[in-house]
């Protein structure tokens, strides 16, 4: 575990603190808000704060490939986005709503 | 690797021959595209492959096993529910060949080497089910249920990805063999690393629908159409499973005082929430679900233990679980049940005993009766975990007491008889009869299990 002399300004744990901030405010906004589109808007700064990290470590421990592996997060969570707001507009559709909260059919 | 591309490039054909608008030449390739896949598995190692120099996908015995039952399943689901995918003439393919793309998730899965594959596996694996699970635009229930179940699945996913980048962080690698060695040799950052398999766990466990995690799986299987519902049930829990025990029974295993606990917690929670919600429940498609969370407690099990004979015992339960599971919504299908309600299958042994029988192998292979493969799948499974975590099974033994009164329960409804009196026939087709026929050989099969 030696870190590489490269030139990171700030060390390693600065670069934890703050993807683990922008990670919980994403997921307590997932948790807490009710639009759809923020909804979607936390998750991606979720994936983003798990992004800041892999590029901290990676520049860390002076290898390339978690640079690649958010590579892969970057288009997964394209895709992801893609697939989430075409459901999205179908749901709006059918409720004219973009509250989470109105959709409560499905329940015991 | 040659089976996973076989199957990529049958979907894409089957997308274009969609445009023919011919349901059967589209059924035909891909069901010759599954055939020729589940082969290349049988034959894997016994020829050299182009792609045998990419080592991030590596299949050894158990592997196989499992990818050909992911095909095998798939191939099942596809066979038995081509009927309903007729119906929506326009879309046929589009199904079928989502569902080819996320069993080509299912076997990267099952195949991983690297938390890139596993990573990409997984997402390959969900993000058409998020699209199948609302294919229905015009239904609200299907709708809703593909909002709930992409919302929940990309916030699992999100929590994955951090804790794999903790992983990353806590030992500097991307690869499941150094990884392990990294925490044998005590190489590794602790409190990262610690944080990191609770995260891993939490995404696993909800992506199987256990319990802590389980709150999406009734309201999605509900919301879904019939065939998806019976993919997520068996091909996606299957593949799921089997990731897990390979990450954590595999990779994490000299961690396990630490994770054990809350595995624990989560089987016995499984085991008694699925069975006891399924009781008070009229929706069928909804006491699958939560049925189908306590089977998902008994096949965690096969995590409890380190002995490579639990991958083998695990693949036994999954097998009489799934042909269970899709025989039962096949007969769903047969019998048009659309308001999805239990008491459709009132008096079904008697307006046609093959599917009474059927139905009746499947619900006591479910809950567990000696000759059939469910009792062989748990025997196997809670004889492995029985000197280490004796009250664990204990407590199964109880909770599959409370799932035989759900499952005979549906027995006897099914061999009641009809007060009014009511002759209906349902045409079942020739495919359908093939799928209930593999899926009665599969359940009453299980005893060659012990000999062999």
């Amino acid at each position: 575990m030696n870190p590489t002399t490269t030139n990171l300004s700030a060390s390693i744990e600065f670069y934890i603190l703050l993807s683990c901030v922008l990670f919980t405010i994403g997921a307590l906004g997932v948790l807490v808000r009710r639009n759809m589109i923020v909804l979607l808007m936390c998750i991606e700064l979720m994936l983003n704060a798990v992004n800041l990290l892999l590029v901290a470590f990676s520049t860390y421990y002076g290898q390339g490939d978690a640079q690649i592996f958010v590579f892969f997060i970057i288009v997964v969570a394209a895709a992801e986005a893609t697939v989430g707001l075409s459901i999205l507009i179908m749901a709006y559709r059918n409720n004219k709503s973009t509250d989470v909260g109105l959709f409560k059919t499905l329940k015991d | 690797m040659d089976a996973l591309i076989v199957i990529f490039i049958t979907g894409l054909i089957s997308l274009f021959v969609g445009m023919l608008k011919k349901p059967y030449l589209t059924l035909g390739i891909i069901a010759s595209g599954l055939v020729l896949s589940f082969c290349l598995q049988m034959n894997y190692g016994n020829y050299t492959s182009i792609f045998s120099k990419y080592d991030n996908l590596y299949f050894n015995i158990t592997q196989l096993y499992f990818s050909e039952m992911a095909i095998g399943f798939t191939l099942l689901l596809v066979l038995g529910g081509f009927q309903y995918f007729k119906q929506d003439i326009e879309h046929t393919s589009d199904y079928l060949s989502l569902l080819l793309f996320s069993l080509c998730g299912a076997i990267c899965l099952i195949g991983f080497t690297d938390l890139f594959m596993f990573f990409l596996g997984l997402e390959i694996l969900s993000i058409p089910i998020y699209v199948m699970v609302g294919i229905k635009k015009q239904d609200v229930l299907s709708a809703e249920a593909s909002l709930k179940y992409f919302f929940t699945g990309s916030f699992a996913t999100a929590i994955l990805l951090f804790g794999i980048a903790l992983l990353y962080g806590a030992t500097a690698s991307f690869n499941l063999a150094t990884i392990q060695e990294a925490i044998q040799s005590g190489s590794y950052s602790e409190p990262m690393l610690l944080i990191a398999l609770l995260f891993i766990i939490a995404a696993f466990l909800f992506k199987v629908g256990a319990v802590p995690f389980h709150f999406w799986g009734p309201d999605v299987y509900q919301g879904a159409p019939d065939i998806v519902m019976a993919f997520m049930a068996t091909v996606v829990k299957l593949a799921a499973v089997f990731a897990f025990l390979k990450l954590y029974a595999g990779t994490f295993q000299f961690l396990s005082e630490f994770w054990t606990g809350a595995l624990n917690i989560a089987i016995i929670l499984s085991l008694f929430l699925g069975y006891l919600s399924a009781l008070r429940q009229t929706s069928f498609k909804r006491m699958l679900a939560y049925s189908s969370i306590s089977n998902t407690g008994f096949a965690l099990f096969a995590l409890l233990t380190t002995s490579p004979s639990s991958a083998g015992s695990l693949w036994v339960f999954l097998v009489a679980y799934g042909c269970a599971t899709i025989a039962l919504v096949t007969i769903s299908m047969i019998i048009h049940n659309v308001d999805d309600k239990i008491a459709a299958f009132k008096g079904i042994g008697y307006k046609n005993p093959f599917i009474g029988f059927v139905m009746i192998m499947s619900l006591l292979s479910l809950s567990g009766i000696p000759p059939l493969s469910g009792f062989f799948g748990k025997f196997l499974l809670l004889s492995n975990a029985i000197n280490d975590h004796l009250y664990l099974v204990i407590l199964a033994l109880v909770s599959s007491a409370i799932g035989a009164f759900l499952y005979l329960r549906m027995i006897v409804l099914s061999l009641a008889k009809e007060t009014e009196n009511t002759v209906e026939k349902y045409p079942i087709s020739i495919l359908q009869y093939i799928v209930l026929g593999v899926c009665t050989v599969g359940l009453l099969g299980g005893w060659l299990i012990i000999i062999l």
